[in-house]
């Protein structure tokens, strides 16, 4: 007689929040740094088409109506459509300079997706259509895509996790 | 009553808002100060909230037009533009500062500025509102003792942001309060501070402003907050320096304590030294004879006492007895010493001086013997001796016509060494001889005292001739006691000495000269003694 032994794979454990906010105070200076070496360059470091951005406007009236699964969904968001417009981006660069910029802060998004998880926000799941949803911006330069993903690091994205539940307890 | 309840009512509002209002106008003209240094590009906007933004520029009173000229347009990245309401105010130095509040206030986002003066473009700028803070300085500014010594706790309340708590930074100015000079302490997202390193007992001022990190906001440094003045604690005795302090102290008394100690016989000589005591010099004097003197030299023999350092080499010691003291008469006139006895006078004078000791050598003896074959031995002038003794003696002098015993010349009176007995009798008549007769004097009486040299000695056991010593004559008066004695008069300056006795004069020509020690006792008054030696005639 052979007897079999079956398993299933375990729930995965749960991450501990990453509430320290140097972590991405460091993902925006190398956020920055990379803008201002695209701005100083001239050749073979432009998109080859418009691509859909989040926007980063923040009014703090506006943004403390919503709530936090609002708030989440928006950040997700566009932190999906900056992955993807940096990687065509990046297909379309030919400075090294600027692709080690580029592929470092396309490792940062998906850290900051991490950090994300392991604040207990949902898994985020992306749009069928590749038009841009709404509240998104098109942008066709270099520039502008580095200065939006800048610009919504250091405001949509920092206000979650300020405002992050799991932080708050932790705190407490 | 109710109209006029609210008029009253209207009125306090209205002063209200108007100070109000020129307090707002107050704070804005001391920012705008701050950001017309700091700020070189126009319109200068800053914000002072998360919901308020300001922009200014300043013209010139006689360039600047009506504010009607000028519009300022705005517009957020990707809207549509907008135009703000321009507000004008008077500044000091003749300057208008045109002003606009923006209703809508949105960040992270990029916003363009236009400002037109009559359709033409004076200004133009970019810019992110979120990067352009400047806030209140920080309120309840706070100053206290740490309870440690050189020590503040500074704590103050910070602005009132959300979201921006943990990207301020804080710079802490404190100075003497007598003094600009001081250090800044930067800290960030706190609103508290330790100083350290401060002075004892000192009063110092503090001030506290507060600007944003530029990694998510940023923006210029605030005014710094009204100074708060505190005095430090007093200086306190660090309880370990004290224990340090003690044990090193001890361990250096110790240390000079045992130096001491290793060096006390040295430093006792130093500063105390021992007063010479003459035991070593007079053998048992004070070990046997307990101090007694006069029973030391009873014991003792003459030439012991005589030999002592103490005994001036100038004074010989010689023996002689005091029989009695002389009241002299007035000088008697002598016949002139043969020059041959003058010369001998003089030989003998350097040689007394020589003399220590009451035993002359061989060679003074020799030296005393070649005088006395020099004629100093006269038959007749022993002669003239006795005669004038016994005159003295048969009509004495009263006292009152005496004078004092005065003397020029230096007596001599000498005997020789190891002579045979005939000579022995000469050598006797003419020391002693006569013990009672007087030396003449060539020179006129003087009345100060004259120091004269003692006719002496001797002993019979050695035959030598006694030292001569010099004496001093007092100003006094002696008389005789017993004219039958044969006597010398001799001046004792206290210094003791061996005496020979004296013979009577009747049994001049058998002196039987034997030694006796005299044992100096000092008179009450010092008395003079006249000294006996035989005139020295010089038959050359």
């Amino acid at each position: 007689k052979i007897g079999f032994l079956w398993t299933r794979p375990g729930l995965p454990s749960p991450l501990r929040p990453i509430c320290d906010l140097r972590v991405l105070n460091h993902f925006i200076q190398e956020a920055r740094d990379a803008e201002v070496t695209m701005k100083s360059c001239r050749e073979g470091c432009g998109l080859t088409e418009a691509v859909s951005v989040p926007q980063t406007t923040v009014n703090f009236d506006d943004w403390e109506k919503k709530n936090a699964m609002e708030q989440a969904q928006e950040v997700q968001t566009g932190l999906w459509l900056l992955q993807q417009a940096l990687s065509l981006l990046r297909t379309s660069m030919t400075n090294s300079e600027l692709n080690s910029h580029i592929d470092n802060v396309i490792r940062n998004l998906h850290s900051i997706t991490a950090v994300l998880r392991s604040l207990n926000f949902q898994e985020y799941t992306p749009p069928a259509s590749t038009v841009g949803p709404e509240g998104t911006w098109r942008v066709s330069t270099a520039t502008e895509l580095l200065q939006v993903h800048l610009n919504f690091l250091r405001g949509k994205v920092r206000l979650l996790l300020l405002d992050a539940q799991a932080c708050q307890q932790e705190a407490s | 009553m109710t109209c006029e309840r609210l008029v009253r009512l209207l009125a306090l509002y209205l002063t209200l808002c108007a100070a109000a209002a020129a307090g707002d106008v107050r704070d804005f003209k001391r920012k705008a100060s701050i950001l017309l240094k700091e700020e070189p590009k126009n319109p200068k906007c800053f914000a002072e909230t998360k919901k308020d933004f300001v922009c200014f520029w300043e013209e010139d009173e006689e360039r600047a037009g009506s504010v009607d000229q000028y519009s300022f347009t705005y517009a957020y990245q990707k809207e549509n533009g907008s135009t703000c309401a321009l507000q004008v105010l008077r500044s000091a130095g003749g300057k208008r500062l045109f002003v606009c509040r923006l209703d809508r206030v949105q960040m992270f986002v990029q916003l363009d500025i236009r400002v037109y003066r009559e359709g033409i473009q004076i200004h133009n700028r970019s810019l992110l509102i979120e990067l352009l803070f400047l806030l209140d300085p920080p309120k309840n500014v706070t100053v206290s003792s740490t309870g440690r010594q050189g020590q503040l706790n500074v704590s103050w309340v910070a602005p009132s942001l959300k979201y921006m708590d943990d990207s301020m930074i804080y710079e802490v100015f404190y100075a003497r309060a007598d003094s600009h000079v001081g250090q800044v302490e930067a800290i960030q997202a706190c609103s508290e501070m330790i100083l350290r390193g401060l002075e004892a007992s000192t009063k110092y001022r503090v001030q506290v402003r507060v600007n944003l990190d530029g990694i998510t906001y940023d923006g210029f440094w605030s005014a710094w907050s009204d100074p708060v003045f505190v005095e430090t604690l007093p200086a306190e005795l660090d309880p370990l320096i004290v224990s340090l302090t003690f044990i090193v102290s001890f361990i250096l008394v110790l240390l000079c304590l045992t130096m001491l100690l290793s060096h006390h016989r040295f430093l006792i000589k130093k500063l105390w030294p021992a007063v010479p005591t003459p035991d070593s010099k007079f053998q048992d004097l004070f070990t046997v004879y307990g101090g007694d003197f006069k029973e030391w030299l009873g014991q003792t023999s003459g030439s012991l006492w005589l030999t002592s350092p103490f005994i001036l080499s100038e004074e010989c010691p010689s023996p002689l007895e005091v029989l009695s003291e002389l009241h002299l008469c007035p000088p008697l006139s002598s016949p002139p010493l043969p020059p041959k006895a003058s010369k001998a006078l003089t030989l003998v004078r350097n040689e007394d001086r020589v003399l220590s000791k009451g035993l002359l050598d061989g060679e003074s003896v020799d030296r005393v013997d070649a005088l006395q074959t020099n004629g100093w031995r006269s038959p007749l002038h022993d002669h003239w001796l006795l005669d004038r003794l016994r005159e003295f003696q048969q009509h004495p002098v009263p006292r009152s016509q005496c004078s004092l015993l005065e003397s020029q010349d230096t007596y001599i009176t000498l005997s020789g060494n190891k002579r045979t007995e005939e000579e022995h009798r000469e050598d006797t008549l003419d020391e002693v001889l006569p013990p009672g007769v007087f030396f003449a004097s060539r020179k006129p009486p003087k009345s100060e005292s004259h120091s004269d040299l003692g006719s002496v000695q001797q002993s019979s056991g050695s035959g030598n001739l006694s030292s001569q010593s010099s004496f001093e004559y007092p100003n006094n008066v002696w008389t005789a006691k017993d004219p039958g004695y044969t006597y010398m008069a001799v001046a004792d300056s206290g210094v003791s000495m061996d005496y020979s006795p004296m013979s009577r004069a009747d049994d001049i020509g058998k002196v039987v000269i034997y030694a006796n020690d005299y044992k100096n006792e000092i008179p009450p008054h010092r008395r003079p003694f006249l000294v006996r030696q035989c005139p020295v005639h010089d038959d050359g």
